[in-house]
């Protein structure tokens, strides 16, 4: 039996009788990145305080690497590696020294030269010696995930890790968390961004009042039936055009929009058949142009509060 | 463990602020031994002591005669009496009287930087966020905070060595090379008690370090639950400096109320039992060390059940 990187179950936070997270549960695979997707407030950060244990649990079983969080703690947290909100430092000491005080706490031990390959890793090697309190938002974040792989962890946690990186530096981030699957390594990335875990993530989970409401993989999502892609088709003569398709049974979901375009639901393979249908009967097509529903619109169609948090 | 200690020492040193009190500590020792050599001109035994101290008996002698019932006086010719039958100097000062006058009169500085640095410790890491990082350690919750415990008391306790080391040779350069065995006479409550001075110093200090311990381990502990500094070093040092007073009202009120000597206050300074056996009249060193004994397990209880069960979300 293969042990899951991840298991989470009934995770339930209760505060003064109110429910924060309701009964949550989900699994992350080896090599996998997992997305927590929810609008601020969700309870994804509550999600992954329990799970590190920041927060007491009311009810539920968190195992790292088949350990039981409960039962092997150390065990359990030493498989961890997490940045939980924004990565705070001793401002007053180097980086290189913020560094060693947690390689320091590691149960296994933590090299020199490790500490220096992730310093490489993180690209911080020129400034790691300075106060961190120098350090700009960017380098804080490269040094709060210094922090988090130090101890070779096989899950990594990152709380909101994109939130003060610029662009080039969210890619960077992504196309680095993608080598770090590849060494087996796993991650859990929560995010309001829908955009964002829809690059980075392999399945994702969506958090809404505390409640999970839906788990599916990124690919599941764009090929949901009722979001077969709708394709806009720019001709000379948009009647015939339809005659056409009637007759050729191709499509029923016809929409006639300005001047000389239309737009039908089809998939990739049927805009071609249409494409050549009506060139072979001595139509013009001028443009073919997929308009793709983002993830964002199938986002909030799944959840009801979704314009407040999943919008940019 | 060990490497946790490490750590949380390192985090302690590496603030300039550690650093500035004992600076602080070292010049305070060096001008207050100035101003007392300077100002009040102690120093050395004059050789012809004794001639002087017969001449005091003898004016002493005069004033009783036209009054004779004045007892201030008679204690006086008595005292100066002592002086001679004991062969003491009364006015002799070496590098050990100045250690067990001025020295462990500062002590107090000692405990009060004790007091910042210690609620510091834990609550800093609440105000800067990064108790979140440190509590996702493989270590448990009570491991973390004892080993801030233990390395603000390693602090506390290397500022006394550094104030007995600077004030042996500050006392030293002043006042000359003093006997560890020399007889003084030590102002008490209760008139002068004779005394060996080396004796003394070590036994205040002796004193000193339980309510050390306690009222550093009260800052740690408000430190610890209302995570804000500013609130354990105010109420720390209102503890520290209101202690005495309180301590002395506590004396009243003990007359009537036998509950009162069970308070804290009045056992807060040990340091008294160097000097006189009791305080509030019948209570004892033994009892006064249960007494803080009791209140220490209660505060440490207090404070390590608090941090174990509290939930971080800042």
């Amino acid at each position: 039996m293969t042990k899951k990187a991840l298991e989470v179950r009934s995770l339930t936070k209760k505060v003064k009788n109110k429910v924060i997270v309701d009964d949550v549960s989900f699994e992350v695979e080896k090599g996998e990145i997992f997305g927590l997707l929810g609008p601020n407030g969700a309870g994804k950060t509550t999600i992954i305080r329990m799970i590190v244990s920041l927060i007491g649990r009311t009810k539920g079983e968190v195992f790292v690497n088949g350990y039981n969080i409960d039962e092997q703690f150390k065990e359990s947290m030493s498989e961890m590696g997490a940045i939980v909100e924004n990565p705070e430092f001793y401002k007053y000491m180097s980086g290189y020294k913020n560094l060693k005080h947690y390689a320091n706490m590691a149960t296994r031990e933590v090299t020199e030269e490790r500490i220096k390959e992730v310093v490489k890793l993180v690209g911080l090697e020129n400034a790691v010696h300075q106060k961190v309190k120098t350090y700009s938002l960017g380098m804080r974040q490269r040094l709060g995930v210094a922090q988090a792989l130090l101890h070779n962890p096989s899950l990594l946690i990152l709380d909101e890790p994109t939130n003060g990186l610029d662009p080039q530096g969210i890619r960077e981030f992504r196309d680095y968390l993608r080598s770090l699957t590849k060494q087996g390594i796993s991650v859990i990335v929560s995010s309001h961004l829908l955009s964002e875990m829809e690059l980075m993530c392999d399945r994702f989970a969506i958090i809404e009042k505390g409640k999970l409401i839906h788990v599916s993989s990124i690919n599941q999502l764009a090929n949901q039936e009722q979001f077969v892609p709708t394709v806009q088709f720019e001709v000379d003569d948009v009647n015939k055009a339809f005659e056409l398709l009637k007759e050729h049974q191709l499509t029923n979901d016809w929409k006639v929009e300005e001047g000389q375009q239309f737009s039908i639901k089809v998939d990739k393979e049927t805009t071609a058949d249409v494409n050549l249908l009506l060139v072979n009967n001595g139509i013009k097509v001028y443009s073919i142009h997929p308009i793709t529903t983002t993830l964002e619109d199938r986002f909030l169609a799944l959840t009801s509060k979704g314009e407040q948090g999943g919008k940019k | 463990m060990i490497s946790l200690i490490k750590n949380e020492l390192t985090k302690i040193f590496a603030k300039k602020a550690s650093w500035i009190y004992i600076i602080i500590l070292f010049l305070a020792v060096i001008a207050v031994g100035v101003i007392q050599q300077k100002v009040f001109d102690l120093g050395p035994s004059d050789p012809n002591w004794r001639e002087d101290v017969q001449a005091e008996i003898i004016e002493y002698q005069q004033i009783l005669k036209e009054n004779p019932d004045d007892e201030w006086t008679m204690d006086l010719i008595q005292q100066n009496q002592s002086y001679l039958d004991e062969n003491i100097d009364p006015n002799a000062y070496s590098s050990w009287h100045f250690m067990n006058g001025t020295v462990i009169g500062m002590t107090m500085l000692i405990t009060l930087f004790s007091v910042i640095v210690g609620s510091a410790v834990v609550s800093s890491e609440f105000a800067d966020g990064t108790i979140k990082q440190l509590l996702i350690r493989p270590h448990r919750r009570w491991e973390i905070l004892l080993s801030k415990y233990i390395a603000t008391l390693i602090y506390s306790f290397s500022l006394l060595v550094a104030l007995i080391i600077f004030g042996y040779i500050v006392g030293l350069v002043l006042f000359g090379a003093g006997d560890f065995n020399a007889k003084f006479f030590e102002t008490t409550l209760e008139g002068y008690k004779l005394a060996v001075v080396g004796d003394q110093f070590l036994l205040k200090v002796l004193y000193y370090l339980p309510s050390l311990l306690i009222i550093v381990s009260i800052a740690f502990m408000l430190s610890t639950i209302f995570k804000s500094q500013a609130l354990a070093v105010g109420i720390g040092i209102f503890v520290l400096f209101l202690s005495s007073t309180l301590g002395g009202i506590i004396v009243l009120i003990a007359e009537k109320f036998a509950w009162a000597k069970l308070l804290i206050f009045p056992h807060l300074d040990l340091t008294v039992y160097a000097l006189e056996d009791n305080i509030l009249q019948d209570v004892t060193l033994p009892m006064s060390l249960l007494i803080l004994a009791v209140y220490y397990i209660i505060f440490m209880a207090l404070t390590f059940t608090f941090f174990q069960k509290r939930d971080i979300s800042i």
